[in-house]
């Protein structure tokens, strides 16, 4: 079975007239393109940014449950009556040929951001600035005569549900396409809104894997999922460190319970289920019993769920009790806080992050340029694949001018996407299944264990 | 009023079909060379269709509902407004300016005492009585959210499922109950969907399966897809296919669930399931937006047509590359019969349906279909026991 038929790319896509790249958007604006990699055809007709943006085929095969090893993979040795999420899901509706919205004035993209107060509202600024910062480099790309973008913004609400009733709003407020949110919950009920609103939208920040399980084909997320972090941590933990007793502290709330469904699951299929999993309470800060009883189950790894903060004050207060046990985290971890909280104990904690912030490859060294100059600080991962986020968006509406069933078109048959992260590699239902590497902080820094750099030509190898 | 098939090219759509109707159509061939099949099925086929879209003056192009009431009235929630059905063919609109809580109307029902219609929008419930309409907001009364995605009037109280949980109003007390996470076992409140049970109320919950509610007890009870997992379903005919519900209907002791994985069905006096994917059976898709059930009949609206079912014949109404219509008719132990219609569904995506003994209305997302039935001979008016 070929996966990736490259010599198709982009010729399903065509783009109408009038709405051809300027060649602002789709990437590094300042920068000639990254050279594509060598499987990769190039139309002769098409921008020289194309390369970045790699499309599927109808009919395409995906890798099946984010392409883990048959280990992980549940009931492995029986053959399951159907499989699902293997081929795209279509949008079989009408619109691509409806007409563009009478007296245009802009090309409105929304933005979904988290509440304010809420735990993920810092994540939410940086979300933001990247998503800015694409559009202002869009805009200044554009040519006398076309429309500009313009952002949409809406704040979220903290509660359940409203989330629905601000993706409603981004409806009645004409926007092609939107971006968000953090929150998994969230982000499920905006998706929802989707279907029946019909406008693409493009998730850069939640972790949680099931929002992409509901086989909606007006999704995508950039962001690797927590599968693909718990997968990773649970054959580094069992198959390098032979550790076989493990535990878990996690927060008790949708986040740590969604969190540690994939864990638990893959702990156990490679045949050391979790000798604890005890919950505590965000924001808490008595966590005695917990720490007596994952003393007495006489763990060897201990794998933490939940916000920096707490983690860091907990991490000291199991080293204090004198628990040797190796730590592990996710991708929250790499937070001041953490450490600040963590004081010595964060020495040794390993967990899994996107991609390492400090690499030096050009595509990221310009990008970290330009994020500084316009916001005064450099960037983290999430006002990163914010950024790249924005950049498929904004690709989209190029080529496919301003009808919302063209747009989902352009960014929901994507097989590979290169952005400011790296190259992305998406599956049937819009995840991006690209690699996740492990850090370590040791010594008083994160190190990044070294990996073979992901690319379309690796992943079809 | 367009009684021709849909005329507008769509050639990703086309490329679709005709992967998946040829063997239909090899499957006619065989046919041809052999005597046709004149038993009859165990429920009514659709002859023609009458279509009407944006031309007619239908405001918008998508038509999320459709509900004919009591008194014989057409009325369809669309994208952009109430409409009413006139004698005269015209459609009459209700919009925000009318008093309408939002445009866009997702589903209906009738209050079968009174002759009110309840209004499910993206941004209220509205209750239209007596030519006024009353909004019901999460702000002025106990409704979990305004994001409003069906409605059903059962007995005394209007239910309404909500991004949020499911609102119960009592029109007596005009008091509310909120079903969610928090007091019933709902794992999230997102309730997409709302049927009357025998004496219960069944909760399509957006990643929770099904919820059967006892309103005389309080009691809960979920069903849950058993193997947990969206990825796949590990064995046929063992629950829920999937715990992403789009849609419950309700009819003669027979459960359906519509999901975007496939089709359920649940026999509530065997307490048996039974489950449909495309690939493996007649099912026309596995995307199906909501089911609608008459009698132990289950009307099917999917993305690539339409399909009806009494869980052993399965009729599929299809539009072909060409805008054709094509129907599908699968009889037990029979091979498929694939007849060329002389109309076809105004489009294939297909977000709702009505039906009685008499006709069929498809709500599509390009205007609306009137299915005229065949015969009476061919279509007799209960379902066989499958």
């Amino acid at each position: 079975m070929k996966i990736f038929e490259f010599c198709l790319m982009a010729l399903i896509a065509a783009a109408p007239a009038g709405a051809v790249p300027t060649g602002a958007a789709g990437g590094d604006t300042n920068a000639a393109p990254p050279a594509a990699p060598a499987e990769v055809p190039s139309s002769p007709s098409a921008p020289a940014t194309l390369p970045r943006f790699i499309y599927g085929t109808a009919g395409e095969k995906y890798p099946y449950y984010a392409g883990l090893p048959k280990e992980l993979l549940p009931y492995n040795k029986i053959e399951p009556y159907e499989r699902f999420f293997i081929t795209r899901m279509p949008f079989r509706g009408p619109g691509r040929d409806y007409p563009p919205p009478p007296d245009l004035k802009s090309l409105r993209i929304g933005l979904l951001d988290s509440p304010k107060y809420g735990p993920n509202w810092d994540r939410s600024v940086r979300t933001r600035e990247g998503v800015v910062l694409a559009m202002e480099e869009a805009n200044r790309g554009r040519q006398p005569g076309d429309l500009p973008f313009e952002l949409v913004e809406r704040e979220g609400m903290a509660q359940w549900g409203g989330a629905a009733n601000v993706t409603s709003d981004l409806a009645d407020d004409k926007v092609l396409g939107f971006l968000g949110t953090i929150d998994g919950a969230e982000a499920h009920v905006a998706l929802r809104v989707t279907l029946k609103t019909e406008i693409v939208m493009i998730n850069t920040s939640d972790p949680d894997p099931s929002l992409t399980e509901t086989m909606i084909p007006w999704l995508i997320r950039v962001f690797p999922d927590q599968r693909l972090e718990e997968a990773k941590l649970a054959e580094l933990i069992v198959h390098r460190f032979g550790c076989r007793r493990i535990a878990i502290l996690r927060e008790g709330d949708r986040y740590g319970r969604l969190g540690v469904h994939s864990f638990m699951a893959f702990a156990r299929r490679l045949g050391c289920p979790a000798v604890q999993e005890l919950l505590f309470k965000p924001g808490g800060s008595d966590i005695r019993h917990q720490i007596a009883a994952i003393k007495d189950s006489q763990p060897d790894a201990i794998f933490f769920i939940g916000e920096p903060d707490d983690i860091g004050r907990f991490a000291k207060q199991f080293r204090q009790e004198g628990i040797q046990a190796r730590f592990f985290g996710t991708n929250l971890l790499m937070d001041d806080r953490f450490l600040q909280n963590a004081g010595e104990a964060a020495e040794g904690m390993t967990i899994t992050y996107f991609f390492d912030l400090a690499r030096q490859d050009p595509l990221w060294g310009r990008f970290v340029a330009r994020f500084k100059e316009r916001w005064g600080h450099e960037p983290d991962a999430y006002a990163a694949y914010a950024y790249d986020g924005a950049q498929i968006m904004i690709n989209a509406v190029q080529r496919a001018g301003p009808n919302r069933w063209r747009i989902r078109d352009q960014v929901c048959n994507l097989d590979f996407y290169q952005g400011v992260t790296g190259w992305m590699q998406f599956d049937a239902i819009g995840n991006n299944i690209a690699p996740v590497p492990l850090a370590r902080f040791e010594h008083g820094r994160w190190v990044f264990e070294p990996e073979p750099e992901f690319s379309p030509s690796v992943a079809q190898r | 009023m367009n009684t021709q098939s849909a005329p507008s090219v769509r050639a990703i759509a086309r490329i679709v079909f005709v992967c998946s109707v040829l063997p239909g159509f090899a499957a006619a061939a065989r046919a041809a060379t052999t005597p046709a099949d004149t038993a009859a099925l165990p429920f009514p086929l659709v002859e023609r269709f009458e279509n009407f879209g944006e031309k007619d003056g239908l405001p918008s192009h998508k038509v999320h509902s459709v509900l004919k009431t009591k008194d014989g009235k057409l009325w369809l929630g669309t994208n952009n407004g109430l409409c009413l059905h006139e004698p005269d063919g015209k459609f009459r609109c209700y919009g925000s300016k009318d008093g309408l809580s939002h445009p866009t109307v997702l589903w209906m029902a009738e209050d079968p005492g009174t002759g009110d219609l309840w209004l499910a929008t993206m941004q209220g419930l509205s209750r239209f009585s007596g030519g006024q309409f009353t909004v019901f907001t999460q702000t002025n009364s106990g409704l979990p959210n305004n994001v409003v995605y069906a409605v059903a009037v059962i007995d005394d109280t209007i239910w309404a499922a909500t991004a949020a949980g499911t609102g119960a109003y009592h029109l007596k007390t005009k008091s509310w109950n909120i079903y969610d996470q928090n007091n019933t076992v709902m794992e999230e409140p997102w309730c997409y969907s709302v049927a009357a049970g025998n004496g219960v109320v069944y909760l399509g919950v957006w990643a929770g399966g099904i919820v059967e509610h006892d309103p005389k007890t309080g009691s809960f009870k979920a069903y849950r897809d058993p193997d947990g997992d969206f990825q796949f379903q590990l064995t046929p005919d063992s629950g829920p296919i999937v715990d992403v519900t789009s849609g419950v209907a309700y009819g003669d002791d027979i459960l359906w669930q519509s999901t975007y994985f496939g089709l359920s069905r649940y026999d509530t006096k065997q307490a048996t399931w039974r489950t449909w994917v495309q690939d493996k059976t007649p099912l026309v898709s596995n995307f199906i937006n909501t089911v609608f059930a008459r009698g132990r009949v289950a009307w099917l609206a999917t993305d690539r047509g339409a399909s009806v079912t009494d869980g052993t014949s399965w009729v599929n109404y299809l539009v072909d590359e060409n805008g054709r219509g094509v129907v599908r008719i699968y009889r037990p132990g029979q091979e498929p019969e694939t007849r060329p219609m002389t109309t076809a569904l105004v489009d294939g995506f297909v977000t709702a349906i009505w039906a009685d003994d008499h006709e069929a209305w498809f709500a599509t997302s390009n205007g609306v279909s009137h299915g005229v039935f065949s015969a009476p001979t061919d279509s007799p008016t209960v379902a066989s026991n499958p």
